[in-house]
Formats: structure tokens, C-alpha cells, sequence
């Protein structure tokens, strides 16, 4: 049985599956199937084959595909968007897909556009993946030459085109209403919702955004079916994932793991546990804006709500390993830095307060701090909170820095006592 | 209705609405920055937070953006509640992290949103220790200052520019808390609409650059309600004056924009915002004016100026009273010329002194045939006139021949509105909330129809489905056509070519097919022919759709529809003045009374040579020094709006009164009192005379006129009288905090002079009397305590964005009085342009900066009048043997003007565009529409010196 669907083509050559070895591999079976389906068939499939948004906020694929008005009176254009602004701290995934595999990626967008009945497709890719664009551009002239994508694919009457948009960097490209603005050339501020994207997205038509690495999954799915996909995974959710591992570990990299694996597992197996003389201190277990877990949740599965659950977020599945000798409030600061520069600057808590945080977790590692500044960031952070803020940047820019001033006070009240940075 | 409880209270709110607006029209204080009541919601600031309680039994509730979320019935929310208090105190403790502390060099101070809603958090301790960001700030034209280290990045700014006005130059750059908001490079601000962000910034980084100039605090303004004089639309503004401390004279300091919710709203065009400065122009006329008697003797019928020495008023006055005395003993003619930009009360005052029979509008024959015909058009019950709501409403737009946005600006942004109906009503579909502003702007939303058909559709081109540049013949024939196919008449125009039918087709169906179709035309194209066929186009629009059709007509000026109300069957023209002056007794010698009008703007120069050489005696009243008065004998100064009483008739027939904001410098008066003075000192009686002797307060002259001018009968409904008492008390035009009432006038006298009495308004010159914009409409001072900035407009709204407490002010006038007959201006009377050797037939273009023209005085708009220029059709120039940017010379019958050529492919082949009262080609306006000729300019040589 088929263990590693997302990975299967991917060697130790930094080379990416061109179209023969993809196909030679049983690639574009998955759409070839789908597209013999019915649209609301596939949807059904993809619902209860349990696949989650791999991006990071675990919502049902199919479910969110459900909601694109469909039949008669529906609007003609609608549009099937990438998530390929990989740029949250610690992550790597996407770009390995993207970079190994890109056929896959090209499969599992061509059979969620059919399914939604999209005729246009954009990857929005973070401006820094050159590689990958030029590896996705390749690719698609390769799928097209197939008849893949194109039109009349497969010699029926659906016709497909996608496009690579280079994103000009902007950390909140990421979220899936300001990628749609920056899409159109507009500032890159998320939307108001409703409407949803589903309803009314790019250009005011339905649309659906995905992550890289959950159009990932939808060949096999589609391919292989429900039972082989749930099966996939040894917890409660559907499937396998790509989780990773950075931070002073032995063997930091990306492996594709069953949903469910145990963060120890992870670590300590295929990151090969902590370097030498150090011991683990804490881990992000999905990114930078997630909360910090500390060695006891070690045994907790990746499954979206067990994490949940712990106090933080499996967001993006890559865990930013913390050990003993680095300075925990220069971690939380060197983060709260990429937060503050990447707010789009809409509304007031983050496009104001993140600096002000920056400015306070600065003076702590310089040595400058005050007692009450812990109060102020602890303040700062239930500000930032959701609900309070236009969208989640700020809430998860809030994560990590609330998680440190609970697991690591100790390391803050020493700077501020000693009046000075104890690691260096 | 739903009902919702707010802190324990449970109140009826409008389910339209979001919570933050019922909140406010509730009366409650909930501070905001980034919603405006026109702009909607988009959730930026944070800074309306509330909370939302699931039921009775939640005790802690949810935290929730009062301006995003919709009142939902049995909802139970909190102003008060601490969590909510702190929030929102947090929110301004965020953004003084980098806001400057700089509020007593700012010109903001005492009126700024920020210092409000800062104060109404409650917020006073800062706990931030680090810098600021800073920024440099950028030249942005004439009008508007920029500080950017102010902006606490509310948007406002680049929604209310670009979203809403169309403008392209001003955006948000950048991100995070360095978000600045300017142009890519240094420049003038190119959106007519741009002084606007000095009222929609909740700070000081978009101020009043002309207001600087002579800047005082909002509190030391003196202000009353005016109308703005700068074109026919009839905007409500609240301009504000104030005594300079060194003794000089009060002048007036700046314009803001006054609510009307049936016209202007929040909102006023560049033009009326910063052309008030006329009325301070080193031009201005405020003393009596004689002409020097050795120039009289040494000149002849020929058109030299004449030189005039300051007289006493008294002398002034007393030769016009001779002059009356003559004409009452029929030893003297007296002619009185009106004017469109004169109060109704002043034409009248000279209608009243020189009878009927011997007054004139001061217009041309097209101009008043043109006039007459848009009354005929209203008095007709098959049309009725939109108001700029009902502009904003409607689903399809045909314009016909007019630039709206340069001669009707503040309907140019009603049109620009109107464009996304479709949009909104997707949203209404979806069921998004329209105040929902971003989520509605996001919708695909295809453009509403917008139809233009003229000669140039300035600044309007983005939102126009359709744009046909055509000449004035072929705009006629457009609409006749049109109306052919709406009655579905069988005579099909033989003119029309297939694709000339094709667009009639679609756009007869598309007027058709809405719901709410509206037509906008004018005067502006001085075309006869196509009023009437845009007359007739409207009629059969309404007998085919069983309802009166809407059609805006722009008049031009901004009495233009009052003034013609005093000609019943009378044509009126200076034309038919030099007719009968040319025919009539020589042996009585005439006087010409002309009344704030410069008739050089009005007639070809030749043709004014005429008429002046046809009388004895020119006597003007007028605020500038103007062509025409420098050929006067004796010129007295008049009053500006500003600095008078009297009432304005709008293009929709809207009568409205603006009063007084303060006295004048000099001897300015009212010119009608100039008229009155002199009958006073009459020996002579008359029944006549008795009626004028009567006439002490302006409302007398508004009485009179309501009684004999049927139309006119509502004049008597417009406004209280001076006798008006609220509570026993006047109305204070100066707020309870203007300062300096005892040391204003400290180097004249020792004591406090008594404040100047007002016989026309029930208003004092001073801080004495009703404040409180609620209790009457003649406060235009808009504060309310805690509410220093213009946004505490909506504690004096029926609801936010409604009408006013009190009802709309002003009142239509009766047109009925006319016969509804489908009576166009006859043939013969039709004035038809006389085809000479000259071979390139003028249309007017508009400009919003240099076709009005006191305007053109004001000192800030010499930066942005362009220089003389003529347009033309690309592929024609060269015909001329000159190119784009070179110097033509254009002959007409009447002279010799110098110009630039400009290239425009809106210009019809054979036709150039003539700008339209632009300085330096004032007198080729009154030409329009005749013949010119072209030739490249030829510049004597100048001899290289050695």
C-alpha cells in the first residue's frame, strides 16, 4: 500500500520529477479519474475523505469547495488559487513540493478547478521561490503539451489554464483574501467576509484557495480513495502530512509522516534528536505564530485538535525546535520583528502595537527592561487577540510571545533583573 | 424595526443600519475614526469597540467592531462595559505611540476627531517609551497642506479620494506603521474633489492651505449658512470670518462644507471650498467709485477706461437719487441690468426702481432663451428635477451634453455614486450590508449604464459605459433619433448612419429597461436645438413610462433660475435692450443701472462698445473690478454672499436663503440698499418710491417678491424674519468660546463697541444667543459638546446620513404657473450661429478651475487656471500649419485672440473648444457657438541686443 503520496517522486537529487518519471509513476491518474466524475461527486469525495487545509487553519477541503455556488444562475467564471506564499517562519514544506514534485501540484489543482468548475487557475508563489516558479512554469508546459491542462482536456469540453504569479513578498499574501487583492494588483489587505471567496473572491468571482500542499493531496485521494486515505493516518485526522523539524536538532529536514505521528516521534526520530549538549527546551509545533509547547506535550500526536487542545496550533506541521543555550526572549523577539515589519497595517493593534511590543522585548534583551513591561507585553498580547484585530496576523503574532512569558518567565525576569542578556 | 438593548436601555433602531450608526443616531457616544457615515464601514481603527452579549444570562460578553456588525433584533450590547472601555482606551493609546504631541501649532486643534474621540476614551496616560516614526511631507498644490507624521492611518483619506471621488494620485504606500499616505511624486492633488480630505482627515495631516494664510481656531469663526455662488448646484456651506487683530478689517477666512442631505451632503467641490478668496482679492470694490470728470470730458464714444477716484458714499448716493428724481420726471430713462449671480432680492430692488419695461437680465438671447426654455421644461408635470440622492439612486445615466464635473461638480460625484448600483445591488443579493463598504466594493459588480453623449466628459470617462464625443448638430440629432425610437414613431431619420442608429438602439433600451432612468443636459452646450430635443426625450420618456422622468438641468450660474422667474413673457436680452435703446427717444438722456454683472462676459466686445455708446450714464454695483467697471461713471461696492442676505434658486428649483456671515470691509452693502439709499433721498413721491422707501430688512424684499412673483410665493416660507426669537434670544454667529470680544478693537477704543446690529436675520454678531444647531438651522456653527469636529454633524441628523433636525431648509418653487404645452422656443427667436469666412466652429469647453468667474479671483486658484488654450481634434492641427503646444492666433468676427493649441480627441473635425470664461479668453465665451479662424501665432522678432 501507498505510504507516501506526497513524496513518492521525490529522490535525494535536488531535480524535480519531469513529466515522463511523473507519469511513468502513475501520475494525472487522479485527475484522469476525476474528470470522468461528476463535479459534485469529486467535492463528496474529497468532504469524507477527511482532507484538512494544510496551510494551517485545518478546515475541511471539500466542505470549503461546497460552498462555491454552483447550477444554473451561477456565475460562468470562477477561479481556482494556490497558496504558494510560503512564508511563515520555520516552514519549508510547500517549497519542497513545489520544487520536487510540481506535476502533483499541477494534478491536484486540475481536479479541484473541474470540481468547482474553475477554467483558470493562478499559483500564488512567495517571490523569493525562483526556483519553484521556474520548475511550476516548466511543468506546466509540460502538462499542457500532454493535454493535461489546456483546452479541451482529455478531449472533452473542460478546458484549463494556469498561471505562476510571482507574489512581491508580503507575509499577509498568505492570508487568502489579501493574496486575492494582491492577485488583482491591489494592496495586500485581507478582505472583509462575508463575502467568502468561495462567493465572491478574485475579481468579484467564486473562487478557491488552497495550500500547496492540500492540492497535494487530492490525486491520490481522488486515485486511490477514502478508505486508502483515511487509513493513511495513525491518529484522529485523514492522510499524511509533511512535518519538518529546525532548530539544533541533529538532522533538521522534512519527511512525510502519517497524520498523527507523535511530535516525539518526529524529533527525536527523524530530526535525530537534540545536538550534543543540548537539551530541548521548547518547541513551536507549527510555524512562528503558534504557541509555544514545552518538553512534557513531547508525546501529544500532530493531529489538528489534539494540538488544539495542548494550547497551541499544528498550523503548518513544522516544528521550530527551542534548546537551553538560546535566549528565549531574543527568539521571541527576533519573531515579533518579522510580525510588526510584515503587518499590512490596516488595523491599529498590530500595525501599532507590534512595534510597540518590539520596542518592549528589545529593551528586555538589552537589559533595559522594567518589572511592569511584562505586564505591558501581557497586555500587548490580549490586544492582539482574535476578535480584536482585522484578521489572524496579530493573534498569531501574539502566540508565541504569551506562550514564552508563561513557559520561559523565568528567562524574562532574569533579564530584567540582571539587567542584561543571560546567554550571551 | 428591531428593538436591541444597549447597557440595560432598550431602544427601535433602523435593521439598515450597523450598530455603530444606530448607536449615534441613538445619541450615544461611541468614538470612531476609519467609518464615515457616507463611506460605510471597512474595520480599520478598532477604535468603536463594544461588546455583544449572547443572551440575558452572559455576564462577560464578546468584544465586537460596533461599525462591522449589523443590530441584530433582541440583541444586547454594551457601550459602558469596562472591558469594551479599556479596548477602546488601548486603541488611542496605540496610535499616540506615534502621533505627534503638536496640537497647539496644529491647525486642526479645536476641531480635530482625534482630540474627540481621545477625550471620549478616556485614555490620559501614556506608558510608551520610545520614538516615533516620522515622515517627510509632500507639496500637494494650492489647496491642502500635508503633515504626515499626524496620520494615525485611518484610510479615510485614500477611500474617500479614490473610492469614492476617482481620483488616481493620492495612495496608501507602504506598510506597517510606516503606511504613508501621498502621491508617487510631489504635486498638485489633480481630484476636484481633494479639499474634501480636510474635512474627511480625523486629524491635522490634510489641512486648509488658504486657510493658513489667515488662520484662526474654529471657535473664533464667525459663521452663518450660506449657499455657494460658484455654479447653479446650490451646495450649503459654512464659511467662516473673523476681525484681523490689528484693526484692519474682518475678512473671510475659509468655506467648510454644511449638510444638506437633498444636495451637497458631506461633501463640496474644490471650486466652492477654496474660491471664497474673491471676496479678500485686492480687486475688490469697497468704496464709491467716481469716474474722473477730465477723462469724461477728454473721452468719446471710444473704449478707453476710465479712471475713477474714491467719492464720498453720500455724493454717490445722492447723484443717483438726481439721476431717479430725472427718470420720475421723465427727463431721464433709467435701464437696469440684472445679473444670474445677484440675489433675487437685487434683481428685484432694480426691477422694483426701473419697471419692468426697463429691466434686463444681463444675458445674452441664447443664454435667456435658453434659460426660459429649462423653466418651460420644468413647469412641465411630465419632469421632475433629482436630487442628488435620487441622482445617486438611479440605475441608468444618459447624459447629453454636459461636463458635469465642470459645471455641476457636486452632481459629477452623485453620478460617480450612481455608478455602482448594480454593485449594490449584488450585495442586497447576497445579503451584504451596503455600509459594508469593502465587501460591497469587492463584488464583481458590473458597471451601472452611464451614457454620455457631448463634447468632453471630464474626469467622468472611468465610470461611463458609454462615450460618444459628438458636435452639438449631431448630439441634437442623437436625441431626436432617441426619442423617435422610445415613441416608437414611424419617421426614422434619414441623417443617421447604422452605427449612429446602433447606439441610439442601445442606449433606447437601456433607458428603457431601468427601473429608475435619469437624463442630465444643461445650458452649458448653448445649443438651443438640443434642450429642446432633450425636452422632448424626457416627455416622451414619461408618457412611455407612466411617470414623471427625471432630468437634471444645469442652469450655469447661481441664481440663473431665480433671475428668470422676474421675466414672465418678457424676453429680456441685452439684445432686445440695444433694440430698443437703438430706436428709442435720443433727446432723453439714459442712465444704466448694471447690477454684479461684468457684461463683457456676456456679449462680444463690439456689441458692449454699442451698447455702453448708446447711453448717457453707466452706474455699477458689483463686488470686483471687472471689464465693465472700468467703463463705469460711478461704481458703489456690493456685497459678496458671504458678507449679505438674500436667497438663490438652484438648478432644482430649490429657493434658498443664505444669510450674513459678517459685515463687510468698507461700504460694502447689499446692492439693493445702494437702490433704496438713493430713492430715500428722492424728493420726488411715488407709489413706486414708497414701496422701495418701505424696504428695511431683506426679508421685506423676499415678502414682496413671494406676493407679486407667483412662482416665487414660497420665498415667504424660507427662512424666519428678523424678528425670529428662540427662547426670547437671537441667534449667536459667534461660538461661546470666541475670544478677544473685549481687545478686538482695543487700539480704536478703550470701550467695547457694541456688536453690530443685523436688520435682516434674526442673528447677532456676536457670541449672544442660540448655539445649539438643534434648535434652529441658522446655526451653522456645527459642535456639540464633546463633538468639536464637523462629525458631530449627526447630532443635528434625523438619523445618521438623514435629514436634518427641522427638515430640509429651502423650498421649491411653484413653476406651474407656465403652460405645459410641448411648447419648444420657437424657430425664429432660435439663435443660430452666422457662418462667415471663418471656418471652425466654436463649442465651449468647461474647466472647474477658470470658467467661473469670481472665482477666478481668488488668489489660490491663479496656481491651477491654465494658461489661454484652444482644443482640437489631433489630425486637424496640422492643417493649420502649427502643432500641439505652439501659440495660434484665433480671428473671429469680434477680434484677435492668442492661445496654445491643444490636441483632443474629443473635438469634432471642423470645431475647436473654446474654455469657457478662461482669463484671456473671457470675451470669446459670448461668441460661442460662432466661426473662428486659425492661423500659427506670429511673434514679432525680437532684436538680439548686442
Amino acid at each position: 500500500m501507498l505510504t507516501n503520496p506526497l513524496t513518492k517522486n521525490i529522490t535525494k537529487d535536488n531535480i524535480a520529477a519531469d513529466i515522463t518519471r511523473y507519469l511513468a509513476n502513475d501520475g494525472y491518474q487522479g485527475w484522469r479519474k476525476a474528470h470522468s466524475m461528476a463535479p459534485d461527486d469529486i467535492i463528496t469525495l474529497v468532504k469524507e475523505g477527511g482532507l484538512r487545509g494544510r496551510g494551517g487553519a485545518g478546515f475541511n477541503t471539500g466542505l470549503k469547495w461546497s460552498f462555491v455556488p454552483r447550477g444554473e444562475g451561477s456565475p460562468k467564471q470562477k477561479f481556482i488559487v494556490c497558496n504558494a506564499d510560503e512564508m511563515e517562519p520555520g516552514t519549508f514544506k510547500d517549497r519542497l513540493l513545489m520544487e520536487r514534485d510540481p506535476h502533483l501540484l499541477l494534478e491536484g489543482m486540475a481536479i479541484a478547478a473541474y470540481a468547482i468548475g474553475a477554467s483558470v487557475g493562478y499559483i500564488f508563489i512567495r517571490g523569493e521561490y525562483h526556483l519553484a516558479a521556474e520548475r511550476l512554469e516548466l511543468a506546466i508546459e509540460e502538462a499542457r503539451s500532454r493535454g493535461f491542462i489546456g483546452n479541451n482536456i482529455f478531449n472533452g469540453e473542460y478546458s484549463l489554464e494556469i498561471f505562476v504569479h510571482r507574489s512581491a513578498g508580503n507575509y499577509i499574501c498568505g492570508e487568502e483574501t489579501a493574496l486575492l487583492n494582491a492577485l488583482e494588483g491591489r494592496r495586500a489587505i485581507p478582505r472583509a467576509k462575508p463575502p467568502f471567496p468561495q462567493v465572491s473572491g478574485l475579481w468579484g468571482k467564486p473562487t478557491v484557495v488552497n495550500n500547496v500542499e492540500t492540492f497535494c493531496n487530492i490525486p491520490h485521494l481522488v486515485a486511490l480513495g477514502i478508505d486508502w486515505y483515511r487509513g493513511l493516518g495513525v491518529g484522529q485526522d485523514a492522510g499524511s502530512k509533511i512535518f519538518g523539524v529546525s532548530g539544533k536538532v541533529k538532522n533538521p529536514g522534512a519527511w512525510e509522516l502519517p497524520m498523527g505521528t507523535s511530535i516525539r516521534e518526529i524529533i527525536e526520530q527523524h530530526a535525530g534528536g537534540m545536538r550534543d549538549g543540548l537539551r530541548l527546551k521548547g518547541f513551536l509545533p507549527g510555524g512562528g505564530s503558534t504557541d509555544f509547547l514545552g518538553p512534557d506535550h513531547l508525546d501529544l500526536p500532530m493531529d489538528y485538535d489534539v494540538i488544539g487542545k495542548a494550547g497551541s496550533r499544528m498550523g503548518t506541521g513544522t516544528i521550530t525546535v527551542m534548546d537551553d543555550k538560546t535566549c528565549p526572549v531574543g527568539l521571541v523577539l527576533n519573531l515579533t520583528q518579522f510580525f510588526a515589519r510584515e503587518s499590512c497595517g490596516w488595523c491599529t493593534p498590530c500595525r501599532d502595537g507590534l512595534p510597540w511590543v518590539v520596542k518592549v522585548l528589545q529593551r528586555i534583551e538589552n537589559g533595559e527592561g522594567l518589572p511592569e513591561d511584562l505586564e505591558l507585553l501581557q497586555e500587548q498580547c490580549e490586544r492582539i487577540g482574535p476578535g480584536k484585530t482585522f484578521c489572524a496576523l496579530a493573534p498569531g503574532a501574539a502566540e508565541p510571545i504569551q506562550s514564552a512569558l508563561k513557559l520561559f518567565e523565568r528567562d524574562f525576569l532574569d533579564h530584567i533583573k540582571k539587567g542584561c542578556c543571560p546567554y550571551k | 424595526m428591531p428593538t436591541i438593548t444597549i447597557d440595560g436601555e432598550k431602544y427601535q433602531v433602523d435593521g439598515d443600519q450597523n450598530l455603530l450608526s444606530s448607536c449615534l443616531t441613538l445619541g450615544l457616544n461611541v468614538p470612531y475614526f476609519c467609518w464615515h457615515p457616507e463611506m460605510g464601514s471597512v474595520g480599520a481603527c478598532r477604535q468603536c469597540a463594544m461588546i455583544e452579549y449572547k443572551d440575558s444570562e452572559d455576564q462577560s460578553g464578546r468584544l465586537i467592531m460596533s461599525c462591522m456588525t449589523p443590530v441584530r433584533d433582541g440583541g444586547i450590547y454594551s457601550v459602558n462595559a469596562e472591558t469594551a472601555k479599556e479596548f477602546r482606551g488601548s486603541i488611542i493609546e496605540d496610535l499616540m505611540t506615534n502621533h505627534p504631541h503638536d496640537c497647539p501649532v496644529c491647525e486642526e486643534g479645536g476641531e480635530c476627531h482625534l482630540q474627540d474621540m481621545t477625550e471620549m476614551s478616556g485614555h490620559t496616560m501614556r506608558r510608551y517609551r520610545g520614538t516615533k516614526r516620522t515622515h517627510r511631507n509632500q507639496y500637494l498644490g494650492p489647496f491642502i497642506n500635508h503633515e504626515m507624521n499626524r496620520c494615525i492611518t485611518c484610510y479615510r483619506c485614500t477611500r474617500f479620494y479614490n473610492d469614492y471621488a476617482g481620483g488616481n494620485d493620492l495612495q496608501a504606500l507602504g506598510r506597517n506603521h510606516q503606511v504613508y499616505f501621498g502621491r508617487q511624486q510631489e504635486g498638485r492633488l489633480q481630484n476636484g474633489f481633494s479639499g474634501n480630505l480636510v474635512e474627511v482627515c480625523p486629524t491635522g495631516v490634510f489641512t486648509d492651505k488658504t486657510f493658513s494664510a489667515h488662520f484662526v481656531r474654529k471657535w473664533d469663526l464667525q459663521t452663518a449658512p450660506s449657499i455657494c455662488e460658484h455654479c447653479a448646484v446650490g451646495c450649503n456651506t459654512a464659511p467662516g470670518a473673523r476681525e484681523s487683530g490689528n484693526g484692519h478689517d474682518p475678512m473671510l477666512r475659509r468655506i467648510t462644507n454644511l449638510y444638506h442631505h437633498d444636495i451637497n451632503g458631506y461633501f463640496l467641490c474644490d471650486r466652492g471650498r477654496f474660491g471664497y478668496e474673491y471676496v479678500n482679492s485686492p480687486t475688490r470694490i469697497d468704496q464709491v467709485l467716481s469716474a474722473r470728470n477730465e477723462e469724461l470730458i477728454g473721452s468719446t464714444a471710444d473704449t478707453k477706461d476710465q479712471l475713477h477716484r474714491q467719492v464720498n458714499p453720500r455724493d454717490g448716493v445722492l447723484h443717483l437719487s438726481v439721476q431717479i428724481t430725472a427718470a420720475q420726471r421723465k427727463l431721464r430713462r433709467i435701464i437696469g441690468i440684472g445679473s444670474p449671480r445677484a440675489s433675487l432680492e437685487n434683481n428685484y430692488a432694480l426691477r422694483q426702481l426701473v419697471g419692468l419695461d426697463n429691466f434686463f437680465s444681463g444675458l445674452n438671447r441664447l443664454d435667456q432663451h435658453l434659460l426660459q426654455l429649462v423653466n418651460n421644461i420644468h413647469s412641465d408635470n411630465r419632469i421632475t428635477s433629482p436630487n442628488t440622492p435620487e441622482i445617486e439612486t438611479a440605475d441608468a445615466i444618459l447624459i447629453i451634453g454636459e461636463d458635469i464635473y465642470n459645471t455641476a461638480p457636486r452632481i459629477a460625484l452623485a453620478v460617480r455614486q450612481a455608478a455602482r448600483n448594480r454593485q449594490k445591488k449584488q450585495a442586497q443579493d447576497l445579503k451584504i450590508p451596503l455600509w459594508q463598504d469593502t465587501s460591497v466594493r469587492q463584488l464583481e459588480g458590473d458597471p451601472s449604464p452611464i451614457i454620455f453623449i457631448g463634447t468632453e466628459f471630464t474626469e467622468l470617462t472611468d465610470i461611463a459605459t458609454t462615450t460618444l464625443f459628438e458636435s452639438p448638430e449631431r448630439v441634437t440629432l442623437f436625441t431626436q433619433a432617441l426619442t423617435q425610437e422610445i415613441s416608437k414613431s414611424s419617421k426614422q431619420s434619414t441623417e443617421i448612419s447604422p452605427e449612429f442608429q446602433k447606439e441610439v438602439n442601445h442606449t433606447a433600451e437601456i433607458l428603457l429597461k431601468a427601473t429608475n432612468p435619469l437624463i442630465i443636459s444643461g445650458i452649458s452646450s448653448r445649443h438651443l436645438d438640443t434642450l429642446n430635443a432633450v425636452a422632448n426625450l424626457a416627455r416622451v420618456l414619461s408618457n412611455h413610462r407612466k411617470v414623471p422622468t427625471k432630468l437634471y438641468l444645469n442652469c450655469g450660474e447661481v441664481n440663473s433660475l431665480g433671475m428668470i422667474q422676474l421675466f414672465n413673457e418678457k424676453e429680456g436680452s441685452l439684445e432686445q435692450l440695444m433694440e430698443s435703446l437703438s430706436v428709442s427717444d435720443k433727446e432723453i438722456p439714459t442712465s444704466l443701472i448694471v447690477l454684479e454683472n461684468d457684461l463683457y462676459r456676456r456679449l462680444d466686445t463690439p456689441s458692449v462698445e454699442k451698447l455702453l455708446s448708446l447711453v448717457d450714464e453707466v452706474i455699477l454695483i458689483d463686488t470686483l473690478l471687472t471689464p465693465t467697471a472700468k467703463r463705469a461713471n460711478w461704481i458703489f461696492p456690493a456685497s459678496t454672499t458671504a458678507e449679505s442676505q438674500g436667497t438663490y434658486v438652484n438648478n432644482n428649483g430649490l429657493a434658498q436663503r443664505f444669510y450674513a456671515v459678517y459685515e463687510g470691509k468698507g461700504y460694502i452693502q447689499e446692492s439693493w440698499r445702494w437702490l433704496v439709499d438713493a430713492v430715500d433721498f428722492c424728493t420726488e413721491k411715488s407709489e413706486n418710491y414708497s414701496v422701495l422707501r418701505s424696504w428695511k430688512h431683506s426679508t421685506d424684499l423676499s415678502d414682496a417678491l413671494a406676493r407679486e412673483i407667483y412662482t416665487l410665493k414660497v420665498l415667504a416660507e424660507i427662512g424666519p424674519n428678523e424678528d425670529f426669537r428662540i427662547d426670547g434670544l437671537k441667534v449667536a454667529r459667534q461660538s461661546a468660546r470666541y475670544s478677544g470680544r473685549t481687545a478686538i478693537h482695543a487700539q480704536q477704543h478703550v470701550s467695547e463697541t457694541p456688536p453690530i446690529k443685523d436688520p435682516d436675520a434674526p442673528m447677532n454678531f456676536s457670541m449672544e444667543g442660540i448655539h445649539n444647531p438643534n434648535k434652529t438651522q441658522l446655526q451653522a456653527n456645527i459642535w456639540s459638546p464633546g463633538w468639536n469636529s464637523n462629525q458631530s454633524i449627526f447630532k443635528f441628523q434625523q438619523q445618521v446620513g438623514g435629514e436634518r433636525k427641522g427638515g430640509p431648509s429651502g423650498k421649491y418653487i411653484e413653476f406651474s404657473q407656465h403652460s405645459t404645452q410641448d411648447s419648444n422656443v420657437s424657430e425664429e427667436t432660435s439663435v443660430k450661429p452666422t457662418e462667415t469666412s471663418n471656418n471652425l466652429q466654436m463649442l465651449p469647453i468647461y474647466r472647474l478651475f477658470g470658467s467661473e468667474e469670481l472665482s477666478n479671483q481668488s488668489m489660490s486658484f491663479s496656481e491651477v487656471i491654465e494658461a489661454p488654450f484652444i482644443l482640437m481634434h489631433p489630425d486637424e492641427i496640422s492643417q493649420y500649419d502649427t502643432q500641439e503646444g505652439e501659440l495660434v492666433d484665433i480671428e473671429t468676427n469680434c477680434g484677435n485672440y492668442r492661445a496654445e493649441i491643444k490636441g483632443s480627441n474629443t473635438i469634432p473635425h471642423g470645431c475647436i473648444g473654446v474654455p469657457f470664461g478662461l482669463p484671456g479668453l473671457e470675451s470669446l465665451a459670448p461668441q460661442i457657438p460662432g466661426y473662428a479662424s486659425l492661423r500659427p501665432a506670429v511673434t514679432p522678432a525680437i532684436s538680439e541686443e548686442q
